[in-house]
Order: structure tokens, then C-alpha cells, then sequence
């Protein structure tokens, strides 16, 4: 545990030393959001406005957990592997990714309100919305993160990362945009729980997953 | 079984045989085995709307029916309310004329219609009637006649099938379409099992040709289900494609193991290679299961099976289908793994002239099959008697895709083995 949080501060002092790593990313939701403004000129429709929501917070998480820290180094890695065990290596960039997710999803939100309003969204689901999109977050950096490192270790890097991650996390998708759609028609937050549940199900799956496969992709070999 | 040893054994060849024979049962019992009475369609021939109500000459036709000799009675129904229909006219087994009347308020503008008659049971036609130019009122009530229902006789209340009307005949492509996508789980979970003993002796290369063999030929399956699939919900759902949670499933699946083979392409080392794609392998299999088993259960799906339509419970399979459906399971299974096999035989011959060659094989592009552009005449031939058209198509869909495989399998194959003399029967690094 101690070990995974260490790392966790490691990765994430990497990434604010680098500064233009998150930097780039909130530059790229903020102006992807902004030229969504200029392309609907006005309030969009709520199914407009939720499917705009999730698909800006999807190619958000595809750039962020595919972007290589500049701990990544080989000779960094070469360290880390005689240094920490795979497991912690792999809870520790999960949890660095949910949480860059995470922060970028509310942006995304935040900034979408204030451009775009907030569709049919008021009082409690506004909440709702931003719950379920942290949530979507979660889920995304979970399977994501897996990915990435799969397509880090080819060697090939976004493209490949959004070839394989695109089907994958479809049901996550589904979920969310069903979620938010709800939500747009709306649906009490209460009466929304199961797609809630769902994506904590769709999180914690795929982080066992990655947490039991991750290791076999560690190997120096 | 099929792959343990390179030569193939007695117990192998009569499995083989077995498969065959199972396909060729299922091809013949597809197109024959009987199927229960339906209704086809109910269409209003004349209509007379006054003060007091609505009459409607209705004439209803029934698919495999006896109307002429069973004396059938004709009622409507909505909720509680039963109309009886009056002055039935049978022409012919198939074909009959009665007359509905009903009042000036109705409770709903659309009718159940039900045809109850010795031998051919209780047949129904969702929705089949529509009362046109009368005012819908959720209070009114039509005076029912629950004589009628006294008089049915209790064995011939029983719903006989098929009995929902748009399926039909077309019921006969269960044994085609439905056994492809169970004989790409049972690959897709070959190649799952394999990609685990790859992962288990850190990158195993002969077991992650298995895993790919399996993927290529569960892919093949997963693309001729999908084409067979697409036809037929056109002229059940009447598009294409229809945005249900089942059939997103299954594309999505078959993405991803496209995936798989495009992962496979853009690694070199084929010990990392081994490793990164059985990885990904595990985590697309997991999605599988839960695309294709679990979501499709939470949402509401036009699929059978899926979202609380049942598909093989006794309202939709009877006996008749079972016997035959099973069989043709097993057979496409046994198809399948034989395929399968062949596959292996081709992946380790490239993988062993790409050794020798120091280049790596090239992978030969699948055809890509197109379904042929919609023109009327086209979907008139389809739509014509009873839809038995679209089991053809789809059959020749499959016997054309599988056929396509094969050729292209033993042709390759051929050329490997006079193009590589070197090769002996069994390449070395599968010392299992």
C-alpha cells in the first residue's frame, strides 16, 4: 500500500514537473469544448449537449492515459522493474490516471456549462451529471490504463491505444451516455442508481484485470 | 482434441464424421421440418363507420392452416375485451373472410386478433387489427362475449408455434445463425484458454498460435453470423440493422478481436508479441462475456433471449426445433474445431516459412463478402411466401463464407507445403 502510494506521488510529481503534460491536457478539453461552442453557436439540444459531454470526456481520456510520463524512460522502467512489484507499478498508474480523469471530466463539465448551459440539467442532476461523469472516469482510466501500457509496450503509442481501447470500453460508454440521457429526460438521480452501480461494476472489474494481467506485460522480456 | 497430435487420430476422424453428418441432418431438417400454423397477415378488405360504430370486413391469412376443414372462430382482443367476429367464410385452408363490429368508443385503436380451430389450435397476430376511424376512450368498454372463450376446447387453447407473425418460416434460421455465434464463443474460448497457458509459461509462441488460429476462424464465424443476422432482421425488424444492445454486442465483439489481429501486426518480437496479445486476449474475452451475456439482459432488446424476450424457452422452441437445433449446434461445433485445427496446421507453416524465409508471412487479406444492394425485385423474392426466402439466403451465406474458407485454407496450405519442402510435419517449437 505504502509502496503504491509512493509511487502514485512519484508519477504525479513527474507529471506536474513536466508541466505541459497537464497542461496539454486541460488545453485540449478546454479548446475541444470551445470549438464545440463555435460549432452549435448557442444551447444545444440535451441529447446534443450529453452526447457532445461524453464523447469530448472520452477522446479527453484517450489522450490523457496514452500521453507517456517522463518517467517512462527505458532506463527509468529498467529501475522501477528490480525496484517495485508489477501490482504496485499498476495500482499506482491506475490511480494516477483515475485521477487526472477525474479532475479533467469536471473541467470538461464545468467549462461545458458555462459555454453550452446545461441542457435540461438542474438542481440535484447537475450533481448526478458530474457523479456519473467521475464515475465514467474511473471506469475509462481503469480499462484505459491497461491499454495504454499494452500499446506503450508495442511501442506504437495513441493510435494503437485508441484501435484497441475504442471497442473495449464501449459498455462503458453505453452506460454513461444512458446514464446522462436519463438524467436530460428527467429522471430522479435516485431512480438512475443501477447505471451508478454499473460502471462501479465495469471499474472494478477491469482494475482486477489489469491488476492479474499487467504483471505478464512487466517482464523485461 | 483436434490439435493435440499432427497426425489425425481414429477418434478425431470419427468426431469429423460425426460433424458432418450432423450438418448434413441440419441442412435437410432445416428446410423440412414441420412447423406449427400462423398467421400471416389480417387486412381490411371494407370498412363502414356510422353514428353507432364500426363494421369491418376482415380477411385474415394463416400459414400452414386448415381453415377450410376446421370450422375456425375469429375473435379480437384487447385487455379484457373480446369481439367476436361474425359471418366467417373459409376459403381455402389458408384464406378467410368474417366481419367484426364494434361500437363507436373503443378502449385502444389496436386489437389482438385470435383464430382458435380444431387441429390448428389458438393462433394469434399482435396488433393485426387496427380500428380505423373510431375514437379511442380508455374508459369504454365493448360488451364482451366470454362465450366464446367456454367454447374453446381446452387442448386447443394452447399456442401453437410459431406464433409470432413476422418471424415465421424464417424460424428455420435458428439452426444457421444461432449455432455461428455459439461456435465463435466455443473459439473464442479455445483461444482464451490458450492465452492463459501462453501467459502461464511466459509467452509460449505454439500456444499463441493456437490462440490465433482460434481468433482467425471464430472471427470468420462471428462475420457470416453477423451477414446471416443482418438479413434476417430485415425482414423480421425490417432494417438492416436496428440499434439494439445485442446486435451492438456482437459488432463490438468482433471489433475487438479485430483488434486483436491488428495488435498482433504492430509487434515484431514474437515472444513479446505472444505475451502482449494474449493479455489483451483475456481482457477482450471478458468483454465479450459481458457485451454478449450480460448488458444485453439490462437493456430492452428486440434480440430473442435478450431483455425478457424469451428464445428457447417452450413458448418459442418446440419439440420439432429442438431436435433439430441441438444437432445442428454440436455439428457446426465439431465444424468449427475441425477449421480450427486446419487454421493451426496454416499459422505454424507460415510461422516456420517465416523462420526460414527470415521474414515474416504475410497475412492474406479476408475477403470481404457484401450483401447485395437492396432493389425491389431483390426483397421481393425475399419477402414472397412466408419469408422461407431468407432461410435460402442465409444458408447460402454461410455454405458460401465457409466454402470461402475453405478453399482459400487448402489452397494455402497446398502452396506451403510444395513451397517449403524443409518443413517437416511438425515444427519444432511445439514440444508438447
Amino acid at each position: 500500500m505504502r509502496e503504491t502510494w509512493f509511487l502514485f506521488k512519484h508519477f504525479w510529481k513527474a507529471d506536474v514537473r513536466a508541466k505541459h503534460g497537464i497542461a496539454g491536457l486541460v488545453l485540449f478539453a478546454v479548446s475541444t469544448v470551445y470549438a464545440v461552442y463555435q460549432v452549435v453557436r448557442g444551447r444545444p439540444e440535451p441529447e446534443t449537449w450529453n452526447a457532445m459531454a461524453w464523447v469530448i470526456l472520452l477522446f479527453t481520456a484517450f489522450n490523457g492515459v496514452s500521453r507517456s510520463l517522463e518517467e517512462d524512460r527505458p532506463e527509468v522502467l529498467a529501475y522501477l522493474r528490480t525496484a517495485v512489484q508489477p501490482l504496485h507499478f499498476m495500482l499506482a498508474r491506475t490511480l494516477h490516471n483515475v485521477v487526472v480523469l477525474s479532475g479533467l471530466s469536471c473541467l470538461v463539465v464545468a467549462f461545458m456549462g458555462l459555454l453550452l448551459g446545461w441542457g435540461n440539467l438542474d438542481g440535484a442532476r447537475v450533481g448526478g451529471f458530474v457523479a456519473g461523469m467521475v464515475l465514467t472516469a474511473f471506469a475509462l482510466g481503469t480499462t484505459l490504463t491497461l491499454l495504454a501500457l499494452i500499446a506503450a509496450r508495442a511501442g506504437a503509442g495513441f493510435g494503437l491505444t485508441a484501435v484497441l481501447g475504442l471497442p473495449l470500453v464501449l459498455p462503458t460508454v453505453l452506460v454513461s451516455t444512458t446514464l446522462g440521457g436519463e438524467l436530460m429526460r428527467g429522471v430522479l438521480v435516485a431512480d438512475t442508481w443501477h447505471n451508478f452501480a454499473f460502471l462501479g461494476v465495469l471499474t472494478l472489474g477491469s482494475g482486477v484485470l489489469g491488476a492479474v494481467l499487467f504483471p505478464y506485460l512487466w517482464r523485461a522480456s | 482434441m483436434t490439435v493435440k497430435q499432427h497426425m489425425t487420430s481414429r477418434g478425431v476422424q470419427a468426431t469429423r464424421l460425426l460433424g458432418l453428418v450432423l450438418l448434413a441432418y441440419t441442412f435437410f431438417m432445416t428446410f423440412t421440418v414441420p412447423l406449427g400454423p400462423g398467421l400471416e397477415d389480417v387486412r381490411v378488405n371494407r370498412k363502414e363507420i356510422t353514428n353507432e360504430g364500426g363494421v369491418y370486413e376482415l380477411e385474415v391469412v394463416g400459414h400452414g392452416t386448415h381453415f377450410a376443414t376446421s370450422s375456425p372462430k375469429v375473435f379480437l382482443r384487447r385487455g379484457e375485451h373480446i369481439v367476436n367476429a361474425t359471418a366467417i367464410k373459409s376459403l381455402d385452408d389458408t384464406h378467410l373472410k368474417c366481419r367484426v363490429r364494434l361500437p363507436e368508443f373503443v378502449p385502444a385503436a389496436s386489437f389482438d386478433v385470435f383464430v382458435n380451430g380444431a387441429g390448428d389450435g389458438t393462433i394469434s397476430y399482435a396488433n393485426g387489427f387496427f380500428a380505423e376511424g373510431l375514437e379511442v376512450l380508455s374508459k369504454a368498454r365493448i360488451r364482451s362475449d366470454r362465450e366464446v372463450l367456454n367454447h374453446l376446447a381446452e387442448e386447443d387453447l394452447g399456442f401453437h408455434f410459431p406464433f409470432q407473425p413476422n418471424i415465421m418460416e424464417s424460424i428455420r434460421n435458428l439452426m444457421l445463425h444461432v449455432p455461428m455465434w455459439f461456435t465463435m464463443f466455443l473459439l473464442m474460448g479455445i483461444s482464451f484458454a490458450q492465452s492463459i497457458r501462453t501467459l502461464r509459461l511466459g509467452g509460449d509462441e505454439d500456444r499463441d498460435l493456437r490462440a490465433v488460429a482460434a481468433v482467425k476462424v471464430g472471427l470468420w464465424f462471428g462475420a457470416l453470423g453477423l451477414l446471416t443476422g443482418s438479413l434476417w432482421a430485415r425482414f423480421t425488424w425490417g432494417a438492416w440493422w436496428v440499434d439494439d444492445p445485442q446486435l451492438n454486442g456482437a459488432f463490438v465483439t468482433v471489433m475487438v478481436y479485430a483488434g486483436y489481429l491488428v495488435l498482433r501486426g504492430s509487434v515484431q518480437d514474437p515472444k513479446l508479441r505472444s505475451r502482449l496479445s494474449a493479455v489483451y486476449n483475456l481482457f477482450g474475452f471478458c468483454l465479450l462475456v459481458v457485451l454478449l451475456m450480460v448488458l444485453p439482459r439490462f437493456t430492452e432488446s428486440l434480440h430473442p433471449g435478450k431483455g425478457g424476450n424469451p428464445a428457447f424457452s417452450s413458448y418459442d422452441l418446440d419439440s420439432a426445433l429442438r431436435a433439430v437445433f441441438y444437432p445442428a449446434v454440436l455439428g457446426w461445433m465439431i465444424l468449427g474445431t475441425w477449421m480450427y485445427s486446419l487454421a493451426l496446421k496454416l499459422e505454424r507453416f507460415r510461422t516456420r516459412r517465416a523462420q526460414v524465409e527470415g521474414t515474416r508471412a504475410l497475412v492474406p487479406l479476408p475477403v470481404l463478402l457484401v450483401t447485395p444492394a437492396s432493389t425491389s425485385t431483390f426483397e421481393d423474392f425475399f419477402v414472397a411466401s412466408g419469408k422461407m426466402p431468407v432461410v435460402v439466403g442465409v444458408a447460402a451465406i454461410i455454405v458460401l463464407g465457409l466454402g470461402l474458407w475453405w478453399v482459400r485454407a487448402v489452397r494455402e496450405l497446398r502452396r506451403l507445403q510444395s513451397e517449403t519442402p524443409d518443413v517437416t510435419s511438425t515444427p519444432s517449437n511445439s514440444a508438447k
